[in-house]
């Protein structure tokens, strides 16, 4: 508010609807929650199962995404090459489809009868549906385009030219990526990181389509959360505050470090 | 600037109350009805729905979704004029609440659960439902087809709980699962499917049972009981009484 008198009233209006309009659903969330019994009902069996196949998932998906994002993001921007617009809108495609398209897909790709899933049946006994690891490749592919997005951004706006006048100065590809690029680049790839992780850990549609629901193996929060609606709606908003509060504790820290506030 | 955003002001306000009023008006619109259907009838309510307004002037719409769900947005105040559910605990509830009012609540119909399997699957036998080996999904607990899988079955070795007997259904047509506990009728209405083995009509089943919450809706209640609309059901696979 350091310009209370220079800031256009409507734009402050606007800002402060679009403010209530995001808050009021976590208002009415909190307002509903069962607050005597949640400790009772936080502290079942299959709640700890969720939360842990969550932290998992969500974990391993998001070291998965910064080991993939990363070049994918430098060759987005640095690289001249063919069909480079179609190759971005590829990128960008998890997050406008559907998530439980998205599933769908992942199982015609890699399931059981699925393009390569087949291949991977028949030569390595490797079936991914049902597996937690079929849950980490639906988180992976829905948090991927957030990662990439983020960093593909930072390296936009940071010029090349370090990284040239390393190259001049004789250091090698590899090393101008490791010892320039990277060092630049790590609060978006925090930034980046955060926003997959969070994109991963809510992840519901391609999840439950690719990798089933299943108590301790593919069942994260989100899922236990779905299932709850249908019998026991308290225990859901019980579930809700739990995911609620793991991303609130992640993300206010790590929005205010690394993404520039004055 | 200011005339501008007035301007938008205005028009946001105008589409609000278009908005407000129509929703007013139509459930006035009495020649209408509208169904909130199990989704496990949602091929058999279509063709419910056709013979219906065969014969009537009033049109149907269907809501189709999960018991639990449709319960919970009547109790919310969604306007329907018959729930059809496998769910009869559902139908207790909302009675409890004054929902239903005094409307009609009919027995229409019995399915049964099988264990079925791709067609294109090798053959499988009763043990095999025990094997940990094969993929085996089943509907969820907390839902009409998943409480009744556990009370026919107990322990199997469940690969994935799915939402509805439908989920399970595309999981086996799919030839991502070995095999699946799914309806009766499920098998009728799917080409991909088949029966694992021979099995009989036994319960623990599922009735279904409609509830009328409006005087058409108890008219559509009394026409499920009609015998064109039974032979409709058992077309679909649906018995009458449980055997």
């Amino acid at each position: 508010m350091t310009t209370p008198g220079g800031a256009p009233r409507a734009v402050l209006f606007i800002a402060a609807l679009a403010i209530t309009f995001l808050a009021l659903p976590v208002l009415a969330l909190l307002q509903r929650a069962p607050w005597s019994s949640l400790l009772n009902l936080l502290t079942r069996q299959e709640v700890i199962d969720a939360l842990g196949v969550s932290v998992v998932v969500s974990l391993v998906a998001a070291g998965i995404v910064l080991v993939l994002g990363t070049p994918l993001a430098w060759v987005l921007v640095r690289v001249n090459m063919p069909l480079r617009r179609l190759i971005r809108a590829l990128v960008l495609l998890p997050m406008v489809l559907p998530p439980v398209v998205g599933g769908t897909a992942l199982l015609f790709a890699l399931g059981r009868r699925g393009l390569v899933g087949q291949w991977l049946e028949r030569w390595f006994d490797v079936t991914l549906p049902f597996t937690t690891a079929g849950a980490v490749v639906a988180a992976t592919f829905v948090a991927l385009p957030f990662y990439v997005v983020t960093v593909e951004g930072a390296l936009r706006t940071n010029s090349d030219h370090l990284e040239q006048l390393a190259a001049t100065l004789g250091a090698s590809p590899i090393s101008v990526f490791r010892r320039v690029t990277l060092p630049q680049l790590m609060p978006a790839m925090a930034a980046g990181m955060a926003l997959a992780w969070a994109r991963a850990l809510g992840e519901f549609g391609a999840t439950i389509t690719f990798a089933g629901n299943l108590p301790g193996r593919t069942r994260t929060l989100p899922l236990a959360t779905f299932e709850a609606l249908e019998s026991d709606p308290e225990a859901a908003i019980a579930l809700s505050l739990v995911l609620l509060a793991v991303s609130l504790a992640v993300l206010v820290p790590t929005r205010d470090r690394w993404i520039p506030t004055r | 600037m200011k005339t501008h955003f007035n301007g938008i002001l205005t028009v946001f306000l105008f589409i609000s109350l278009i908005l407000w009023f129509t929703q007013r008006t139509n459930p006035d619109s009495t020649l209408d009805i509208r169904v909130f259907t199990a989704s496990s009838l949602s091929d058999v309510i279509k063709d419910l729905a056709d013979e219906w307004t065969n014969g009537s002037e009033t049109s149907v719409e269907l809501v189709i979704g999960g018991s639990n769900h449709l319960a919970a947005q009547l109790r919310d105040g969604a306007p329907a004029d018959v729930f059809l559910t496998a769910d009869g605990n559902l139908l207790t509830d909302l009675r409890s609440q004054g929902l239903l009012s005094d409307g009609l609540v009919e027995a229409v119909a019995h399915n049964y659960l099988v264990v079925a399997q791709p067609i294109s699957g090798p053959d499988r036998h009763p043990s095999t439902l025990y094997d940990p080996s094969l993929i085996l999904v089943t509907c969820a607990p907390g839902v009409p087809c998943g409480d009744a899988t556990i009370t026919r079955f107990a322990d199997l070795p469940v690969d994935s709980h799915e939402p509805s007997a439908r989920a399970v259904v595309a999981r086996l047509a799919l030839d991502e699962a070995d095999l699946g506990v799914v309806y009766a009728t499920d098998v009728v209405a799917h080409p991909d499917l088949i029966q694992a083995w021979p099995q009989e009509n036994t319960c623990p089943c599922v009735a279904y049972s409609a509830a009328g919450m409006s005087p058409t809706g108890d008219k559509f209640v009394k026409f499920l009981s009609s015998v064109q609309a039974q032979q409709i059901l058992s077309a679909h696979g649906f018995t009458l009484e449980p055997s």
